[in-house]
């Protein structure tokens, strides 16, 4: 340590850091995570029965938005050890020094109860109190106690990205009905495919951090049977708003059309060339494949919920 | 005494120098570039705190409108 510090004081090259740019502050926020919380947050707004002002149904979404960043601020703040480690995010603002840890958590935190309490003021506490849910949910439940304990920390933790549509929908109507929470179970259990395709070719990544993923601890073999499992219980679900009545045909035909074409892309992932320790053969070419159509599934699907009920 | 003596000039040949890790070491583009990026995240909370009163105007304004009342 005490060499380290010789080495700094005598470098001239060394100086502290400059300062974040706006655009460092705003990478806190996970802003691709964020769009797809906005998407599905939206969509939950839109089939909600009754009617909301625009401006609070605006407002309304501004908050959901804010409130996935600020978890994903305090998630990148908890994080920090590990994403300096991993490849794919040692450019992120901490690892990067451009944000110092306290700095990004205390962002974190004040965006939160801002969050909480502007929608509040425009909605009502059922939406509100189900933002302040996802968010524990999401920096405590998931980062801080499964990420780094369980490899089923997908499978638990994928609930934090289920609540949008809740709240969505809390909003408009004031409390919580069938379809929000048959809409939470399919993200719910869409998270686990979508993941794990992802988890099977940067698994050297998590090894090197030590995270728990499922084909860190059980071998990609085992994960390429659990992405084709999830992806059968997904798809009756899926069907489930049709078959129970909450939606239309039009919803119906492309939740089997979507279920079907996912089904076929995680058979590819299961099938893919293997070696005999199931290491692929292929670069993991399929779990590629399947991670890029996990996202366009879930798009769609929810597009055609909002289409279905809005024609 | 003298171990005393002998004990604290060892801690000061120990000692880390006192070196000002701040502005002190920066050129003046390092300087510059500071400034422009703490004048940046200035103007940014300016903005943030602004549009957070305008928020909360408008919505007392809507569901006042709406409802008579705020909640």
């Amino acid at each position: 340590m005490s060499n380290q510090v010789t080495d700094m004081r005598h470098d001239a090259s060394f100086a502290p850091p400059l300062g974040a740019e706006p655009g460092d502050w705003l990478a806190l926020l996970k802003p691709r995570v964020v769009s797809l919380v906005v998407f599905t947050g939206a969509i939950g707004l839109l089939i909600a029965p009754g009617h909301i002002n625009p401006l609070m149904g605006a407002i309304a979404i501004f908050c959901i938005a804010l409130g996935a960043g600020a978890a994903g601020a305090i998630n990148m703040w908890y994080d920090r050890d590990i994403d300096a480690i991993m490849r794919r995010t040692t450019t992120r603002p901490i690892p990067a020094g451009k944000i110092e840890a306290g700095g990004a958590l205390g962002f974190g935190i004040v965006l939160s109860v801002i969050s909480v309490l502007l929608l509040a003021m425009a909605t009502n506490l059922c939406a509100a109190a189900v933002l302040a849910v996802s968010i524990f949910y999401y920096a405590v439940i998931y980062t801080i106690w499964l990420k780094r304990r369980t490899p089923q920390n997908i499978v638990i933790g994928g609930g934090a990205g289920a609540f949008p549509a809740v709240i969505g929908w809390a909003a408009v109507t004031g409390h919580i009905g069938l379809l929000p929470v048959v809409l939470f179970l399919i993200v719910f259990f869409w998270t686990p495919p979508h993941f794990w395709s992802l988890a099977l070719y940067a698994s050297t990544d998590y090894e090197k951090a030590g995270v728990p993923m499922l084909p860190v601890v059980k071998g990609a073999r085992h994960t390429r049977w659990n992405v084709f499992i999830y992806t059968l219980i997904l798809f009756p679900l899926a069907l489930s708003p049709w078959l129970l009545g909450l939606t239309g045909w039009i919803y119906g035909a492309t939740a089997f059309v979507l279920g079907a074409a996912f089904i076929y892309y995680a058979w590819g992932v299961l099938r893919d060339a293997q070696d005999e320790k199931g290491v692929s053969l292929s670069k993991d070419k399929p779990a590629r494949a399947a991670f890029k159509f996990s996202i366009l599934y879930l798009f769609l699907l929810f597009a055609a919920c909002a289409v279905d009920r809005l024609v | 005494m003298m171990a005393a003596a002998k004990k604290d000039a060892d801690y000061e040949k120990d000692r880390m120098p006192r070196v000002e890790l701040t502005e002190s070491q920066w050129s003046d583009e390092q300087k510059a570039e500071f400034l422009r990026r703490r004048r940046a995240r200035n103007f940014l909370l300016l903005a943030a705190l602004g549009g957070f009163c305008l928020m909360i105007y408008v919505i007392a304004m809507v569901k006042l409108h709406e409802y008579g009342q705020m909640w």
